[in-house]
């Protein structure tokens, strides 16, 4: 339907609305100089509304041509307030622009209802010549990039400055397929100076340095996604040279660090980082990148310290949902939402970082600061639900159960033989009740309707598994601390205990045969069982009991076979009970394997649970030395007997 | 199982929609002595159970969704419809409250009703669909972006002041494919359920857990459903029933994966801590817990520690009455959990849970009670084998005998030591129920206790008979109604099985003259004959439709003029008859549009069926089918058509009581009152002039102030034609006067024209007009080859036009029955001069022409008068052919 072209509405209107747009662009300029904050935010919303409402009174009649170029000013500045508005990033398509290309077209007796916006805005920039409409079209293109820039369409944003490049100069800017050039593209586009009867309320030329900074930083996450580190560290500095908040110069720089550091630069990503925090200290995940930078160095206390800082840090004040202020309406946080950032500059909570100090300083072996990290952190567990404890699989916090060992451990390194007690007993009361009696691997009756609750009766089995390892190391790391204590009976009860439970796997098909590649918690369960029957030979070769500890150091050889450990402790045994060929049968066995062969394995093998090492390091055989001298002494008598 | 015993008690009524509450919004809280009450409008009502009035009334900003209560401050959380959660505090209220006098109605308390402004609003979020208070804090359901989103915002302690409410986390989850196509849309009408269970860790820890609705959930049940990480953080879990069927739970302490990032909510490459512990299928209402077990005895003292016993049993229940229970099974060593799925007749509206092991769900017709109490009996070992479970096979539910309860809560007053059941009706009636335990029954009574029980068991016998003989009254109607419907079909199925032939039930009409509270006017009379096998019973209905004929002479007058007359028919019995008589107008008051067509039908009402009781469509809509044929328009009745006959003028003639004049005297003055002639003249005038839309005042003069000149008209009608139809060639009644009683026929007055034979009669029109019906035999010599044509010639005169016209329209129309009927028979006419009968037409032709320019450029003034005159000339020539029927 064509509609009377070229007919201008009365000439009052247009001045009105000139006018209005005017009056609302002026009293926004004295608010936002006034300052910001909460009234500035009000006023945003308010704006909005205002000139959406003139927008729609605009576009109650035909488009004209002597109007559209204040109707254009009218929907950029809507569109800039919508920005303002949103608290989150922009999402959607803007349909307010396509609704302004439309009208452009209609004016002009054109139409384009069916095309898609790309396709719009080339029939548009193409047909429409009009001098007057130049320059709010350049606007609008200006916000069509920045829709676009948020939806990481960085092809469509460089189709649309290459029609303009085209349009304007058709000789000079060749058509280049390169999205690369997007940037150079964007920097040769002159942005037009607005009209002071048109003024819009954040200019075009500074959308266009928002616009190139936002290019940089994309693209830069995206070589930095592909694993193009030389290209994604050029254009994140360019990014940060570029014009932007010192909140944004923060993160480019933290992934600048994060950059570096994948590059194996760890001192260049140090040095980022810094910068990343000295220009704005809340950007706390540049500490957690330090902190993750310094252990790669093994630079253990500036690792710790900068951990201590950061769980401060985020203590004092924890992180403000996107507060920001609407210091500009379009800002380059709206723009750069991309899961890799997301990723990048992920907070961690407060609970998280506890614990990572905790399991740092226990892994390095600092126990009485473990112990004290590990029982603040417990502490934080109980704590209201103000202290979150996330759960996911990219936490840095393992299962609660881990934990609570991995403090019964700490505690029990630190001599708390009875909290360690007491902590394991919280493991094992909790973990009873889930543990399956039995474990077969086929299970011949049908899955109960209960089969969604769990997930599946597989995860259900695997979680009673775990359950059981986790009750299992609790009975082992009771029976150490008894064992500690001095109180044999008690140690071998618990040691038992344990052993009595992971009978419940071995008898029934788990790891009867050790399979090529165990299940890894049939794995861990081995381990246990191995440090499980050492731990109560030992009691019982302390009790004298030396044939029941035979059987057990027997037993743990067969499931580790040639663990040092154990033969010594075998050795040991079997010397005691004064079966002296055999001691040194098999002292000789081990001390002629090759020392090399053990290391090699345990470095193939899985990492031990950090609970379980300090049960290793207990297991340690003490008496390596004598006992070698007593062999070596009756070896040298055996050997000279014969002669005699 | 037994009904419970149970007592009910009314307490207030809110107002209602028309059609009642819907179930979903509206909600019952009880605590201590107050009832919170929303019924789904505006308003919150506040009701103080004590003192049995009404305490204050709230007024919100739109439709309120959920209404929860947090005792310590007092305060009540309202989620109001696309708008948010407001705030309101009681405290600062309740010395206004002291004004409001206890009706029950809010309109007239009008000095209770607080409004409650946006200020109060304290999560504007129009997406919002659910929420729940755990201590301190809320946790709110809303649906964004084709997901849900869970939120955990913490209250601000009455100490601190700033910052508000700040949210603590917030997790992401889309449980299947939900949630719907319309993005941000109103969500469906099916809210989600959300319901808060604590660990028994929490419990202990000393802090008064406020939670409504919410619950303790015993281990290892709470290990088993939520996982150990979940038990070991001690972390309260969210359980949400969504609209699609999914129960899921939600870890409160783990809700996040990570704090927000500046601007980016972006957690879609996270997986959310949210588990789906069920579907269930269809929309869930409710979710709940109960003990099953009753604790042993040495648990007792454990019982006194830690107050109330956690459950160790959820059940979510679906609308359409699916439901779920989840236990634990710790017979053997290691413990599962076990799930069963129970099908209650549905729909269920609401829910709730009693402190022990029942759980009370209301649908449409009852409130049941249903036992999840169930030990397996061990001592019989095949037993055991055969129904392996620590959860019923099957439920046997109880019923309460209270309908329609839109909103169920469990309220336990402190005071009494018993619990009630709190209900409100869909009628907007706020009800208690006392609930007699089981467990009372096994105590040992004391003499006093056996006398309450004694009381309450007589109060429970009275209910019964009460109920018995409302039951009994309901199955009575039901009976009628089915009987009225059987012989309603019977009825229908005759009439319209036989729409070719005789109708069995059959209605004839005719007109008369009687004399009526002094005034003689037209009446009709409907005579109702039942010849079918079955009698109509009371209920039936006559209905008989007066239509003016759109052919009427006033043009304006269109079809809408029709006017229903309804009689009840109360029982007409095979064979019988019954006659039924209604006044058309009387000669002086209403003018009466001749012809008129009579519709007869009968109806039958259906909602008279239902009784009077049940005014809702709904039950109709039970009974009928939608697209059922024999409905009528709107659906409330049964319509069948009987018959359709027209009355005009030759049946409404009068005649003098005498027999009329054999011969025409001259027109001396019309037998009733001779009208007055000005009178005469302006009712002529309106009357001619109308047809043209020529105003009264420009009549020519020429129609004369005194005796008006007789209208007159005429038709010629071949005497063969006549004789043929007439059949009286064998009698020896001249042509003309058969014809004139084939004319009279059905005039009932007209019986004395029998007797003789007798030509012309004169007559009185219903509005008292005289009217001249003259019949005489013509012969027609030039129109034939073959010689003279014999006529008959009808002539009509009257003094008023318009009764001329009415009479002319009455003959014409009989004789166009009679043409047609005999050219069905194909008798072909006899030679006709065409060139004769061209010319007659093309005069008539001429003359319609003429009237017809005249008609279409009316001049005014003394110009008008003459045109006005002429074209009553040319309407007057077209009255009178020349022309003859063969």
């Amino acid at each position: 339907m064509k509609r009377r072209r070229g007919l201008s509405p009365e000439p009052g209107c247009p001045r009105a609305w000139a006018a209005e747009n005017r009056a609302r662009a002026e009293r926004w300029r004295a608010v936002w100089s006034a300052g910001h904050g909460e009234t500035a935010a009000q006023e945003v919303r308010q704006q909005r509304a205002g000139f959406e409402q003139l927008l729609r009174r605009m576009r109650g009649l035909p488009a004209a041509l002597p109007t559209l170029p204040l109707e254009l000013t009218v929907l950029c500045n809507s569109l800039l307030f919508t920005v303002g508005a949103s608290e989150s990033a922009i999402k959607g398509e803007a349909e307010g622009i396509r609704q302004g290309l439309l009208r452009v077209l209609e004016a002009c007796g054109a139409c384009g209802q069916d095309l898609s916006t790309e396709e719009l805005w080339q029939k548009v920039l193409q047909e429409v010549t009009v001098k007057e409409l130049q320059a709010p079209l350049q606007h609008l293109r200006a916000l069509q990039a920045a829709w676009w820039l948020a939806a990481s369409r960085l092809g469509s944003v460089a189709g649309l400055f290459r029609l303009l490049s085209n349009t304007e100069d058709p000789g000079r800017a060749h058509c280049s397929m390169d999205e690369n050039k997007l940037l150079s593209l964007l920097k040769a586009w002159q942005a037009p100076t607005e009209k002071a009867s048109l003024p819009l309320v954040q200019s075009t030329r500074h959308l266009k340095e928002i616009l190139c900074t936002t290019v940089a930083f994309l693209q830069g996450l995206q070589e930095l996604e592909a694993g193009n580190f030389t290209t994604a560290l050029s254009l994140l500095q360019e990014a940060a040279g570029g014009f932007c908040s010192k909140r944004v110069l923060a993160q480019i720089y933290t992934c600048l660090g994060c950059c570096a550091q994948r590059m194996g630069k760890p001192q260049t990503a140090l040095q980022h980082l810094k910068r990343a925090l000295q220009v704005d200290f809340q950007c706390l995940p540049a500490l957690s990148h330090a902190a993750e930078v310094y252990h790669e160095l093994g630079e253990t206390d500036v690792e710790l310290q900068a951990l201590a800082l950061l769980y401060e840090a985020l203590e004092k004040n924890p992180p403000a949902a996107a507060s920001c202020s609407p210091y500009f309406l379009i800002r380059i946080e709206l723009l750069v939402h991309t899961p890799v950032l997301a990723s990048l500059l992920c907070h961690r909570h407060p609970s998280e970082v506890k614990y990572l100090l905790a399991q740092r300083c226990l892994q390095e072996g600092r126990v009485a600061d473990a112990v004290e990290h590990y029982l603040d952190f417990l502490a934080l567990l109980q704590e209201g639900l103000q202290q979150q404890v996330p759960l996911n699989s990219s936490s840095a916090l393992p299962r609660i159960p881990v934990v609570f060992l991995e403090t019964a451990s700490a505690l029990e390194q630190a001599g708390r033989h009875e909290d360690a007690i007491t902590v394991c007993e919280e493991v094992i009361s909790r973990t009873t009740r889930l543990i399956l009696r039995v474990f077969r691997v086929e299970e011949p009756e049908c899955p109960s309707p209960g089969a969604g609750l769990t997930g599946g009766l597989l995860s259900q089995k695997k979680e009673s598994l775990c359950c059981l390892a986790w009750r299992a190391a609790g009975y082992l790391h009771q029976g150490w601390a008894w064992a500690k204590m001095g109180k044999s009976k008690e140690a071998i009860t618990q040691f038992s205990r344990c052993l009595g439970d992971l009978c419940r796997v071995q008898l029934c098909g788990f790891g009867v045969e050790p399979a090529e590649d165990p299940l890894p918690e049939v794995e861990v369960l081995q381990k246990i069982r191995f440090l499980s029957l050492t731990g109560r030979g030992m009691q019982f070769l302390e009790l004298g009991r030396h044939k029941e500890a035979l059987l057990d150091f027997q037993h743990g050889l067969q499931i580790s076979p040639g663990d040092p450990t154990a033969a010594s402790y075998l050795v040991q045994t079997l010397w005691k009970l004064n079966r002296k060929q055999e001691a040194a049968a098999c002292w000789q066995k081990l001390s002629h394997s090759p020392p090399g062969e053990d290391g090699q394995q345990e470095g193939q093998r899985r990492p031990f649970p950090l609970y379980l090492v300090s049960c290793l390091k207990q297991t340690m055989f003490p008496h390596s030395e004598s006992l070698a001298r007593s062999i070596q002494d009756y070896l040298e008598t055996t050997s000279q007997d014969p002669l005699s | 199982m037994a009904q419970v015993g149970h007592r009910v008690d009314y307490l207030a009524g809110f107002c209602c929609p028309v059609g009642g509450l819907v179930a979903g919004k509206p909600r019952v809280l009880c605590h201590e002595n107050e009832i919170y009450l929303s019924n789904g409008s505006e308003f919150v009502y506040v009701y103080d159970q004590e003192g049995k009035v009404l305490k204050a009334v709230y007024r919100c900003p739109d439709r309120v969704w959920h209404v929860e209560l947090l005792p310590q401050p007092r305060q009540l959380y309202i989620l109001c419809a696309q708008s948010g959660i407001y705030c309101v505090s009681l405290d600062q209220q309740s010395r206004l409250m002291e004004q409001t006098d206890g009706d029950g109605q809010e309109s007239n308390c009008p000095s209770g009703v607080f409004p409650v402004d946006s200020d109060a609003c304290i999560f504007p979020d129009s997406s919002l669909c659910m929420f729940t208070l755990l201590n301190n804090f809320v946790i709110t359901l809303s649906q964004a972006h084709g997901k849900w989103w869970m939120k955990l915002h913490e209250l601000p302690r009455p100490e601190q002041e700033s910052p508000p409410y700040r949210q603590v986390s917030e997790v992401g989850f889309c449980p299947g494919p939900q949630p719907g196509e319309e993005e941000d849309g109103p969500p469906s009408r099916f809210l989600p359920v959300l319901c808060c269970a604590s660990s028994p860790g929490t419990m202990g820890s000393g802090e008064g857990l406020w939670c409504s609705g919410g619950f303790v959930l015993e281990e290892p049940l709470f290990s088993l459903l939520f996982g150990i990480d979940a038990a070991m953080l001690e972390s309260p879990m969210i359980l949400c029933g969504f609209p699609d069927g999914q129960l899921c739970s939600v870890p409160l302490k783990a809700l996040s994966s990570s704090p927000p990032v500046d601007g980016c909510h972006d957690v879609s490459n996270q997986d959310p801590p949210v588990k789906i512990l069920h579907h269930l299928e269809e929309p869930i209402v409710f979710i709940g817990a109960l003990r099953t077990e009753r604790r042993a005895a040495e648990d007792a003292e454990d019982e006194q520690l830690f107050g109330d016993s956690g459950c160790d049993c959820v059940v979510a229940v679906g609308h359409y009455g699916k439901m779920v229970a989840v236990k634990a099974d710790q017979r053997e060593e290691a413990t599962v959990p076990e799930l069963r799925e129970y099908y209650l007749r549905g729909p269920i509206l609401c829910a709730a849970c009693s402190s022990g092991s029942r759980m009370y769900y209301s649908t449409h017709s009852d409130i049941s009670a249903v036992d999840l109490d169930w030990v397996g009996d061990s001592s019989d070992p095949e037993d055991t084998e055969s129904c392996t479970g620590v959860l019923p096979p099957v439920l046997s539910p109880a019923s309460l005998s209270i309908c329609s309860v839109v909103a169920l809560s469990l309220s336990s007053r402190a005071s009494e030591g018993e619990s009630e059941l709190l209900a409100l009706s869909a009628k907007g009636r706020l009800m208690t129920c006392d609930l007699c335990s089981p467990e009372d029954a096994d105590v040992e009574l004391t003499p006093a206790e056996a006398g309450r029980r004694i009381k309450e068991l007589l109060s429970g016998i009275g209910n019964t008979s009460e109920r018995v003989s409302f039951l009994k009254k309901a199955v009575d109607q039901k009976n009628r109604a089915l009987a009225s419907l059987n012989q309603v079909m019977n009825v229908s199925a005759a009439l319209l099985s036989s729409q070719e032939g005789q109708k069995p039930i059959a209605c004839t009409v005719t007109a008369n003259w009687s004399c009526l509270l002094l005034q003689d006017t037209v009446t009709i009379s409907c005579l109702l004959e039942n010849c079918s096998e079955y009698s109509l019973e009371e209920g039936w209905t006559l209905c008989v439709q007066l239509l003016a004929s759109p052919c009427a002479l006033e043009e304006e007058s269109s079809v809408d003029s029709a006017t229903t007359f309804t009689f009840p028919i109360d029982h007409l019995l095979p064979g019988n008859k019954r006659e039924l008589t209604l006044p058309l107008g009387s000669a002086a008051d209403t003018k009466l549009d001749l012809p008129l067509t009579i519709s007869c039908a009968l109806y039958y009402s259906l909602r008279d069926i239902l009784g009077s009781g049940s005014d809702s469509s709904e039950a109709l809509d039970d009974l009928l089918p939608d697209d059922s044929p024999i409905l009528s328009p709107d659906r409330e009745g049964i319509c069948l058509p009987l018959s359709e006959c027209t009355i005009d003028m030759l049946q409404c003639l009068r005649f003098e009581s005498s027999p009329p004049g054999l011969d025409a005297s001259p027109p001396v003055a019309a037998p009733p009152a001779p009208p007055d002639p000005v009178e005469t003249f302006l009712k002529v005038s309106q009357e001619q002039t109308e047809p043209k839309g020529v105003k009264a005042g420009e009549l020519p003069h020429a129609t004369g102030e005194g005796n008006l000149p007789p209208s007159a008209a005429s038709i010629r009608v071949s005497s063969e034609l006549l004789k043929n139809t007439l059949k009286t060639s064998g009698s020896d009644v001249p042509l003309s006067c058969a014809t004139l009683r084939w004319l009279l026929a059905e005039n009932a007055g007209a019986e004395a024209l029998s007797s003789g034979n007798v030509a012309s009669v004169r007559g009185a029109a219903p509005d008292g007009g005289e009217v001249q019906l003259l019949v005489r035999e013509v012969a027609m010599n030039d129109l034939s080859p073959a010689g003279p044509i014999q006529a008959v010639e009808i002539v009509m005169e009257s003094p008023s036009l318009a009764d001329m016209c009415r009479m002319h329209h009455a003959v014409i129309r009989r004789i166009q029955a009679l043409v047609l009927e005999q050219a069905a028979q194909g008798s072909g006419p006899p030679d006709l001069r065409m060139q004769y009968l061209r010319q007659i037409q093309a005069n008539h032709e001429m003359l319609l022409k003429e009237a017809q320019t005249l008609r279409d450029r009316l001049p005014l003034g003394e110009e008008g008068a003459t045109t006005a005159e002429k074209l009553l000339h040319i309407y007057r020539q077209l009255r009178n052919p020349s022309l003859v029927l063969l």
